[in-house]
């Protein structure tokens, strides 16, 4: 595992540096798909200019990085390029590891025995697996998504090396440092905060702790839990607290996420709606756009609570798809988990159409933002057009993985050839 | 015996008073002699271009040592032809350096440009001199000189035999700064005008003066160029010409009480460094050269004496006898040792870079230690390998 692993990371150190050499990497850091307002990297060099000159770089609506980033670039800043290769390099690996580790934990020939004998071709052999953590490092650091933001030097590829070291860590079964990761994911970006959810199910089946609302040991476990991460988030915020001697990052960073102030043109919906909103009704919609991501938290940690690992997956995407400022870089982190659900392939169902529209979308993004802004004969509707229709299809990919999930569960309940009670064939229908 | 000492004492006090008076008198005789209540300043870059980069540098040079001498920003009418500090070639954007090295940032945070662009041609030039402007225009683009008002007139960009190129496409020449002085002697607006152009060619701009108490330097003779000092490999453009460039060196030992005369000033740039010869025009000063002060054009020093003793202004000042040595020497401030000097001269700013406290480092990493040996301490290093 480590020799074509080796080989897949100089193969995409090669095409990154081959690629921050060229003349495109102005090209790409300019992108709007690519940068968001909270991650480009002119704004991070504009706040450490800025600091340089004695003005806290919060004062304005340039920089919205959190102080430790600050601290973190204030020694790297020469060397960008390095560090997000290394960060990108560095979660793949991790990405790729915590696949084997959750793959090894897997007891094959115990769960042969539960289901139905037909069922055996659902359950996935370890031939078959062998190869898909190889295939995750791949789907991450060859995802031409993940190539853009790393060449735009995008901060989202470290908040994504911080996910995946939080996902490493859950999965490990280390509580403290899952509780320390998600800490300090949250307080880059706030939407990790619905990960919460996932990694207290997973780290509760991983103890054995039963999921149920009267048993004093679930309750304690949460509250465990929660004492770390908001303990460990306390002591994070006061600690930027002392880099720069006051709370001026909190409306700059978590404030400017909250109540987007800035509707520069993304992947995102937030910006088409906000910029045609009449102030008065601002405010309501706010609160329901940003309901929108964590609502689904509660209904699918309902449903999945026996499958944690696919509600992470399924809240990354959910976090990517209906977050503040998205940037393809945050659809890359959940991109890359589609092979470790590969054998759900045979139950999905519109995978032609949204890998077509995906693909389509990805492709006229720089066409209609050259026909609206630079040649003036299309406007900002043609854009927000085929956003939606990226966000449709991404929703139809996302929802289309969780009919298969589903179904194959209910598959090796029930079995795979479904009979009526007469005997003949039977369909399932999605209701 | 208490009465004794009550006499002395009263004696004592006349003497003192008396050797005060004449003190007074003698430096009040010093007090009116130069003749001029405020100073102004016209700073001129005629060029735009980023080879010509020197140019903005060389007026931000003055400009900066006459700021920093006390004229303010009121008084001062400065002209850039093109920008250079937000200039798409500059590889260091906000910032006009006047020494390689990178030494000495001329364009820091306080640069008022009261002519910007296009704005600085020969008609709004000739317009601020005579005074002749639109009632229109703004105070800060006037030059609200008097007739006790002493004038300095920096010029540079590229000139050649009798005229100076303004902005690449017209030229003034020296006729015409000739006969916009005499307007301005006409109008009364000014006391003194001092005049320093460093251009190519530079003496042929001050041949046609014909007004008083007009003294001019230049940086070259007819027929000789002036030089450029010394390129930057960093910025790609030459950062400074030589005469502003020892102009400068000159300037930066200058404090407002500093005693220096013209005289100093004419020696600035000897041939062996300048390569061109620097010249200068004294016949139409009244006052000899050797007892003008540089601060008298270059800065703005408002004398101020203390005095709690009245001063008998209509009898000329005479000498009196120096008084009765020995006594009490009352304290005396001169204007000097009222300021910082040190701290005037030879100013450096200080680039600071920002460094995040040491509490903060050390704390942040006293963390990552815990956590780390909270984890791997207790968990054997073989489950994670």
């Amino acid at each position: 595992m480590a020799a074509p692993l080796t080989l897949l990371l100089l193969v995409a150190v090669t095409v990154r540096a081959a690629l921050f050499r060229s003349s495109l990497s102005e090209l790409i850091s300019e992108r709007v798909e690519v940068v968001s307002p909270l991650t480009a990297w002119k704004r991070v060099i504009e706040g450490l200019a800025l600091l340089d000159l004695g003005v806290s770089p919060y004062s304005g609506d340039v920089f919205h990085e959190t102080p430790l980033t600050i601290y973190l670039f204030h020694f790297l800043v020469d060397y960008a390029e390095v560090t997000f290769m290394v960060s990108v390099a560095g979660s793949s690996v991790v990405v790729t590891y915590l696949i084997l580790f959750q793959f090894r934990k897997q007891k094959f020939a115990l769960e042969a025995d539960r289901y139905p004998l037909d069922c055996l071709e659902l359950i996935r052999s370890p031939k078959e697996m062998y190869y898909i953590p190889l295939k995750v490092a791949m789907f991450y650091l060859l995802n031409p998504f993940t190539i853009l933001s790393c060449v735009a030097k995008s901060t989202c590829g470290l908040n994504n090396a911080i996910i995946a070291l939080f996902i490493l860590s859950t999965i490990k079964g280390n509580v403290l440092l899952s509780a320390i990761f998600l800490s300090l994911a949250t307080y880059q970006s706030i939407y990790p905060l619905t990960l919460c959810a996932p990694a207290l199910l997973y780290l509760m089946q991983r103890q054995y702790i039963p999921v149920n609302f009267r048993r004093a040991s679930f309750w304690w476990f949460i509250v465990q839990y929660a004492f770390m991460y908001l303990g460990s988030l306390f002591v994070i915020i006061c600690l930027s607290f002392f880099l720069l001697g006051s709370w001026d990052y909190l409306p700059s960073v978590y404030g400017f996420i909250l109540s987007v102030p800035d509707l520069t043109p993304n992947i995102g919906l937030f910006w088409y709606f906000f910029a045609e909103m009449f102030e008065h009704f601002r405010l309501f919609f706010l609160c329901v756009f940003q309901i929108n991501v964590f609502f689904y938290t509660i209904p699918l940690s309902i449903k999945l609570k026996e499958h944690p690992v696919f509600l992470i997956f399924m809240q990354l995407a959910v976090i990517s798809i209906f977050k503040s400022y998205p940037t393809v870089g945050d659809i890359s982190l959940y991109m890359a988990f589609l092979p470790v659900w590969s054998h759900l392939h045979r139950f999905l169902r519109n995978i032609f159409l949204v890998s077509c529209v995906l693909l389509a979308c990805s492709a006229l993004f720089p066409v209609l933002w050259h026909l609206w802004i630079y040649a003036g004969s299309a406007n900002s509707n043609f854009y927000y057009a085929i956003t939606l229709l990226f966000n449709v299809a991404q929703i139809l990919l996302v929802s289309d993985y969780f009919y298969a999930f589903l179904r194959r569960e209910h598959h090796l309940t029930y079995g795979l050839y479904l009979k009526r009670k007469d005997g003949s064939e039977a369909t399932l229908v999605l209701k | 015996y208490v009465r004794g000492i009550f006499k002395n004492l009263h004696g004592w006090f006349i003497n003192c008073l008396r050797y005060l008076f004449c003190c007074f008198q003698d430096r009040a005789g010093q007090f009116f002699s130069s003749g001029h209540t405020n100073n102004w300043a016209v700073l001129v870059c005629t060029s735009r271009f980023w080879f010509n980069y020197r140019h903005v540098a060389n007026t931000l040079s003055v400009y900066r040592s006459v700021k920093r001498l006390g004229i303010p920003d009121s008084h001062i009418v400065l002209m850039l032809a093109d920008d250079m500090a937000c200039n798409h070639r500059n590889p260091k954007p906000a910032t006009v350096f006047s020494h390689k090295n990178m030494e000495l940032n001329v364009y820091g945070d306080d640069v008022e440009v009261d002519y910007r662009g296009y704005e600085v041609t020969v008609e709004n030039f000739l317009r601020i001199l005579t005074g002749r402007l639109p009632p229109s225009t703004p105070r800060s683009k006037r030059l609200l000189s008097d007739d006790r008002s002493n004038i300095l007139i920096y010029l540079t960009g590229h000139g050649g035999n009798g005229f100076l190129k303004f902005q690449d496409s017209e030229e003034i020449s020296n006729v015409e700064l000739a006969d916009a002085f005499e307007q301005m002697w006409q109008k009364r607006r000014y006391n003194e005008l001092l005049f320093i152009i460093d251009t190519c060619q530079g003496a042929s701009m001050y041949e046609r003066f014909y007004s008083p108490n007009l003294m001019a330097l230049a940086s070259s003779q007819v027929g000789e160029d002036s030089l450029s000092h010394q390129p930057d490999l960093a910025i790609g453009v030459h950062l400074m010409d030589r005469y502003t460039f020892y102009l400068l060196e000159f300037l930066e030992d200058i404090h407002p009480a500093s005693k220096t005369n013209m005289n100093d000033l004419f020696k600035v740039c000897p041939k062996s460094q300048c390569v061109s010869t620097p010249g200068h025009r004294t016949d139409l000063f009244l006052r000899d050269p050797g007892s003008v002060l540089i601060t008298d054009f270059f800065g703005s020093v408002r004398k101020v004496e203390l005095t709690m003793e009245t001063i008998n202004l209509t009898d000329p000042i005479e000498q009196l006898e120096s008084a009765e040595s020995g006594e009490l020497q009352k304290e005396m401030h001169t204007y000097a040792d009222q300021l910082p000097v040190s701290e005037i001269i030879h100013q450096k700013p200080k680039q600071k870079d920002w460094h995040p406290p040491d509490g903060f480092i050390l704390g942040l990493w006293t963390l990552i230690l815990l956590v780390f040996f909270q984890t791997y301490g207790v968990k054997h290093l073989k489950h994670i390998f």
